[in-house]
């Protein structure tokens, strides 16, 4: 079995990734930062440690444009140098991204690039937008959803535009740590 | 003391109920994915009760609250529970303007605002816990913060569109303290306090 293409983001208990309001200047939207409180134990021994060098060993990233440009591009480098795959509905002429990364406008060819570039290692998805068209092609295999006991109340939904169709999940890791509990999923195929 | 505790299964993605749920089809399209928690049969009460010793436990606590707080939509659909939920405790049901006619068995349509409402199911519950059930109401109980316990089972399925449980909220943070996971391969039960500020 290939390694999997994993979705990676921290969520309300009433399914927010962002507060209202997200864009440059507030990237997070406002009082966003919220969900992010677990980062202060990534360097830990615990769970969210592990989680979180799991998260940087990842052999590649798929992201969204709309992440992308809100985290600055990562300055071309999300970790290590590994590829950075970058989905986008347009590409401007001229517009080469930093460092590793790249742009695909094609969901199943970034998936298959970033699996390709990968290699042993599994791949790493950030953003909703992406983790909406990866769902939508039957593409992602894996969820590890930073579950945060707070209600947000408004903000950006990491699980929106999806169709009818019903999505079985199997938990296969539960891991409770200070602030947030890490639910891992696997898609059902 | 009395706590008004939420029951609701929930998707991962948030939903309580499929697309076009009415009163012909009360859980929205395959929104019956949700409550297979519940039953595979099993031993009694009303052909439910979960075999599964977590998922029991839950269902158990739910079935020995001393009163049911459920919105006027949910009810309609149901017709109540013909009146009993269970044991006969009393149902409460806030709503703006109660319909005619006698309810059926211990239903009390309350027209004088949602903490009214709670206050009174808390008073008939006693020393026992109040159920609340349907996700209006759940919002409603949420903006005026009256709502004690969060006991969600999130279930291990995206629904991609239906009904949502949290929506409507104010931009307020509400902070939660968990206080019990219980994991059943069918569901996990996820039990917070609520932590107003």
């Amino acid at each position: 079995m290939s390694p999997p293409i994993r979705l990676y983001m921290s969520m309300s208990l009433d399914g927010f990734i962002a507060g209202p309001d997200d864009r440059e200047g507030q990237e997070l939207g406002r009082d966003g930062g919220r969900l992010f409180n677990w980062l202060d134990d990534r360097m830990s021994d615990g769970p969210s440690g592990q989680v979180f060098r799991e998260l940087m060993a990842t052999g590649g990233v798929i992201s969204g444009r709309r992440t992308f440009e809100l985290a600055g591009r990562w300055q071309g480098d999300h970790h290590d140098g590994v590829p950075i795959f970058v989905l986008t509905h347009h590409i401007d002429d001229g517009d080469v991204p930093p460092g590793s990364a790249r742009f695909v406008t094609d969901v199943e060819a970034c998936a298959a690039q970033a699996r390709a570039a990968a290699g042993d290692r599994a791949v790493m998805v950030h953003g909703a937008g992406a983790a909406q068209s990866l769902l939508r092609a039957g593409l992602l295999d894996e969820l590890e959803i930073h579950l945060v006991q707070v209600l947000l109340g408004q903000g950006r939904r990491l699980f929106d535009n999806l169709g009818t169709q019903h999505t079985e999940l199997e938990l296969v890791r539960r891991l409770e740590a200070r602030g947030v509990t890490h639910l891992r999923y696997r898609l059902a195929r | 003391m009395s706590r008004l505790v939420l029951y609701m299964s929930m998707s991962l993605d948030g939903f309580i109920a499929g697309p076009g749920d009415n009163k012909d089809n009360p859980l929205g399209t395959k929104g019956h994915r949700l409550h297979e928690w519940l039953g595979d049969g099993g031993e009694d009460v009303s052909g439910f009760r979960p075999s599964d010793e977590p998922s029991r436990t839950v269902f158990d606590e739910l079935m020995s609250t001393g009163a049911v707080i459920t919105g006027r939509r949910t009810g309609d659909f149901v017709d109540y529970w013909g009146g009993d939920h269970h044991d006969g405790v009393p149902i409460f049901v806030p709503t703006h303007q109660a319909p005619t006619g006698t309810p059926l068995g211990d239903v009390r349509f309350v027209t004088d605002g949602i903490e009214s409402c709670v206050e009174q199911a808390k008073a008939a519950a006693g020393d026992r816990d109040v159920m609340l059930h349907g996700a209006y109401t759940a919002q409603e109980c949420l903006r005026a913060r009256v709502l004690d316990v969060l006991e969600i089972q999130l279930v291990p399925v995206l629904f991609g569109q239906g009904r949502r449980l949290f929506d409507g909220l104010g931009p307020d943070h509400i902070e939660l303290e968990p206080v019990r996971t219980l994991e059943s391969p069918s569901a996990l039960h996820l039990r917070y306090e609520v932590q107003y500020a």
